[in-house]
Formats: C-alpha cells, sequence, structure tokens
C-alpha cells in the first residue's frame, strides 16, 4: 500500500524534475491564435523546452504578475499596462521592445454602404469593446472624438459597449449591430463580417504590443531564446498571416 | 473610502431593478414547475428535472451565448420577437431574461423541497372532502409553500444581482443602460487605476447581498411561526 502511494507521489514529481525548461508565456487575448501556432512550431524545433501559455486581456495579466503569478515573458496589447508591470518592478527593463504593431478597422456585413467613418451616423447600432476596460474600446472611443462623432452617436445611444473586441466583432458577424470596431488581426476571424473600411491612422495612436522578459524571465535562458524566436522573421511572418504588422 | 459617480449609483439602481423584475417574473413559473415536479405523474420527469437545473451547473456564458443564438436578429425566436416590435438584446429586458433562466433553477429546487415537506394526508383529506385541484392548490399548497416561496425568492434576487457571464454577452455593458454591478467592476478591474471605484462597489455589493440574506432570515422566521399556527 504505501510503496502505491510512493509511485503516486513520484509520478506526480515527474513532470516537474524531468520538463528540462519550463517558460510561461502570459500575453494578451488578441494574440491567442497567432502565439499558439508559434508556440507549437516552436516546441516542434525545442522538444527540450516546454511552454506555458495563459491569455487574458492585458489588466488580468498584468496584476496576475504582480501578485506573483509564474510568468517569464509577457506580451502586453497596449503600452499602459506594460507600464504599469515596469512601475511595479516586475520586469527587466532594457528587455522591452515593440512586439507588433495592429490596427483599427470596421467590419459589418458586406451588403451595407459603408465606406468611411461619416457614415456611421447613418447606422443603428455600433459595437466596441469597452472603453473602459479594453484598449480597442479606447482606441474606438478616440477616433471617434478625433472625427467629431462621439456626442452624436452617443446622445443618440447607438454605441454598445462590449466585454472585449472579439464579443464586439461577435455582434458584428452575427447581425446584431450594423458594425463593430474591431483590430484587423480579429476581423480576419469573422465568418459574415467583412471589413468595411480602415480607420484612418491620424486618429489614434498606432496600437503597439511590448513585450517583456520578467524578473524570472531575465534569468531563463528558455524564456531569452523564445523571445529572440519571437522577432525574428520566422515568427513575424506568422503575425502577418494573422493581420499583425511587424514594426 | 466609499465613493460613487453617478454611473456607479445607475448600476446599483439598474442591478436592483433587473433583480428584482427577475424575480418577480421567475416566481409563477417557479410555482407551477416546482408543483409539476413534486407532485406531477408523467413521464420523463427526471429529464425536465434536469433540463431546468442545467443552467445552475453550465457555465453562465454558455447561457448567455445561448440565448443570443436564441433571441438574436438571426435565431428561431429573435425573429419572432422583432416582428413583435420587442429588442431584448443590448436593453435591460435582455439582462432580466439572463437573470431569469439562471436563477430559475434555484427557485425551483427550493420550492420544490418546501412542497415536499407537506404532509400528503393533507392534501388527501382536502380533496375527499371536495376541494378541487384549485381550490386545493389555492388555500393548502400555496399557504403551506409561502416560506419556500420565500426563500427560492430570495435566492434567485441574489444570484440575479451578481449575474455576470450570461448578462454581459445578451445584454451588452452600456453604462445606465445593461451595466449592472458585477459588469461594472468587471470594468473597474480592467482599468489602471481603478481599485478605489471597484472596492467602493465590492463593499456596495458585498451590503446588498448580505442585506438581503437577513431579511431572508427574518421572513423565514416569521413564516415559520404562521405556518406552525396554520397547521
Amino acid at each position: 500500500m504505501s510503496s502505491k502511494i510512493l509511485l503516486l507521489f513520484v509520478f506526480f514529481l515527474l513532470p516537474s524534475i524531468t520538463a528540462a525548461s519550463e517558460v510561461h508565456i502570459s500575453a494578451a487575448t488578441s494574440l491567442t491564435d497567432a502565439v499558439s501556432e508559434l508556440v507549437i512550431n516552436y516546441e516542434q524545433m525545442h522538444p527540450d523546452i516546454d511552454l506555458q501559455m495563459n491569455f487574458a486581456p492585458s489588466g488580468t495579466l498584468a496584476k496576475q504578475i504582480i501578485a506573483g503569478a509564474p510568468t517569464d515573458i509577457y506580451i502586453s496589447a497596449n503600452p499602459k499596462w506594460m507600464e504599469y508591470v515596469q512601475q511595479q518592478k516586475m520586469i527587466e527593463p532594457n528587455s522591452q521592445q515593440i512586439l507588433v504593431y495592429n490596427n483599427l478597422v470596421f467590419v459589418g456585413i458586406p451588403n451595407s454602404k459603408i465606406t468611411s467613418l461619416q457614415d456611421l451616423l447613418t447606422l443603428r447600432r455600433i459595437a466596441l469593446a469597452s472603453p473602459q476596460s479594453a484598449p480597442a474600446g479606447k482606441y474606438a472611443e478616440q477616433v471617434l472624438l478625433a472625427a467629431g462623432l462621439y456626442q452624436q452617436l452617443s446622445a443618440d445611444k447607438k454605441l454598445i459597449p462590449a466585454k472585449d473586441v472579439r464579443q464586439a466583432l461577435l455582434y458584428a458577424d452575427r447581425g446584431e449591430v450594423d458594425g463593430a470596431f474591431v483590430y484587423r488581426s480579429d476581423a480576419l476571424l469573422a465568418k459574415q463580417a467583412r471589413i468595411l473600411f480602415t480607420v484612418p491612422q491620424e486618429l489614434y495612436p498606432q496600437v503597439a504590443y511590448p513585450v517583456a522578459l520578467t524578473l524570472s524571465g531575465s534569468n531563463s535562458a528558455g524564456a531569452q531564446e523564445f523571445l529572440v524566436y519571437l522577432l525574428g522573421a520566422d515568427a513575424q511572418s506568422v503575425f502577418k498571416r494573422y493581420g499583425f504588422i511587424a514594426p | 473610502m466609499l465613493t460613487l459617480t453617478s454611473v456607479d449609483l445607475q448600476a446599483i439602481w439598474l442591478s436592483a431593478k433587473v433583480a428584482t423584475t427577475a424575480t418577480l417574473v421567475t416566481l409563477p413559473f417557479g410555482f407551477a414547475l416546482a408543483w409539476l415536479l413534486a407532485f406531477g405523474r408523467m413521464r420523463g420527469k427526471l429529464l425536465i428535472d434536469g433540463l431546468i437545473s442545467l443552467p445552475l451547473v453550465l457555465p453562465p456564458v454558455v447561457i448567455g451565448y445561448l440565448l443570443l443564438l436564441l433571441l438574436g436578429r438571426q435565431g428561431p425566436l429573435g425573429g419572432l420577437l422583432k416582428t413583435l416590435g420587442i429588442q431584448v438584446i443590448f436593453t435591460w429586458k435582455g439582462a432580466v431574461i439572463a437573470c431569469a433562466v439562471i436563477g430559475l433553477p434555484l427557485m425551483v429546487r427550493s420550492i420544490r423541497l418546501g412542497m415536499e415537506q407537506i404532509d400528503p394526508y393533507l392534501i388527501h383529506a382536502s380533496r375527499t372532502l371536495g376541494a378541487g385541484f384549485f381550490d386545493t392548490l389555492g388555500s393548502l399548497v400555496l399557504p403551506l409553500s409561502i416560506p419556500s416561496l420565500v426563500t427560492g425568492g430570495i435566492l434567485c434576487f441574489a444570484r440575479s444581482l451578481g449575474e455576470f457571464g450570461a448578462t454581459i454577452i445578451l445584454a451588452g455593458n452600456i453604462p445606465g443602460v445593461t451595466q449592472t454591478i458585477p459588469l461594472s467592476i468587471y470594468d473597474y478591474t480592467n482599468t489602471p487605476g481603478g481599485e478605489a471605484g471597484a472596492l467602493s462597489l465590492c463593499l456596495v455589493s458585498i451590503l446588498l447581498s448580505y442585506l438581503v440574506l437577513i431579511i431572508n432570515e427574518i421572513i423565514m422566521r416569521r413564516s415559520r411561526r404562521s405556518v406552525r399556527q396554520l397547521s
């Protein structure tokens, strides 16, 4: 009996002993598909490295890191949360750089006659990620303010804040709203909705995804190597395929 | 410590409105379904029971998503609602529906439990003394079920106050329209520096729920006393 219990213990301990190098990656939700593919590619090339992925909104990830959750590489969907983590002295400042860029587009069911921001006033309902909690929503709000449309749309109660950018996309894809502001990388995932127009870049700050090693990551050779891979040409071509833009 | 903006106050008011409406809407359905499960003699009772209880164990986000598919513009019920001119999605009515579906199993369970406690001889006696179905229901089952109706209602109300996953999908996160307390807290926790706002609403949330539970206890004590007098 006691030998069985011992065996059980060995099984539980085994993975932590045999895993040569475990690297924990915390990445913003919008990167889920691209980073998952990169992780699979990388693990095939380096079977000795075990990459653990954690996808959540950037703010949630930042708070997890500060609370001490095991993280070696942090990829945020906006520079603010990266700054927040940096202020708490949880990341290695020298390792921080821009991984990819994204841009904002307006999606909707293809047959609509919407080709520019001014046409939005003719729509009944427009979804965006909640400007309070999601960077994509904040950018969309800035765009509408800069274009002088925000007050009108907001007064007419036409703006529908969704939980996050993917939910805004879901509403547009199912025709619950006439259109939605989403990232280009999300728009490519839609089944029915199509990009109706790209939002002019001069109306909002560039959407940057900063990446950095955490303090524990800066001591891990595996984490450093994977970061180099993420910034390399192979990985960047995968990001491009998912709608991101290389720095 | 407690700093509430006008949007926060709207969220609190909206939470109360949604939870109250959801509870009142669910009560008659909850009572009927509980009666069916407690006294009904039909095939497939187990299946009905399972179906009603599903929202209790499914992730709320699944319920929200299924309701969106069902009641959405392209959904089977959505088209019907549209021809009737009823807008559910992105309105507070959507939040009520989400809360009602999720609160229903809690309500049915507690009312059913109460009904099963009723002495079957009382019901037999009332029927043999000539009382019809509705007479027995109205003058025997209903009054004896009041404590469990109260508990069921309060459980449903409390669950509705906390509903997040289904509401945010079906009703959206629109400040002043569908943004209830949990949705507002979610927004705060995802805003850098939103801690004070989040904690204030957490405190309101705790106070409200605590108040509801205490009121439940007081009503329960009173009704237990009156039931004792009745029987």
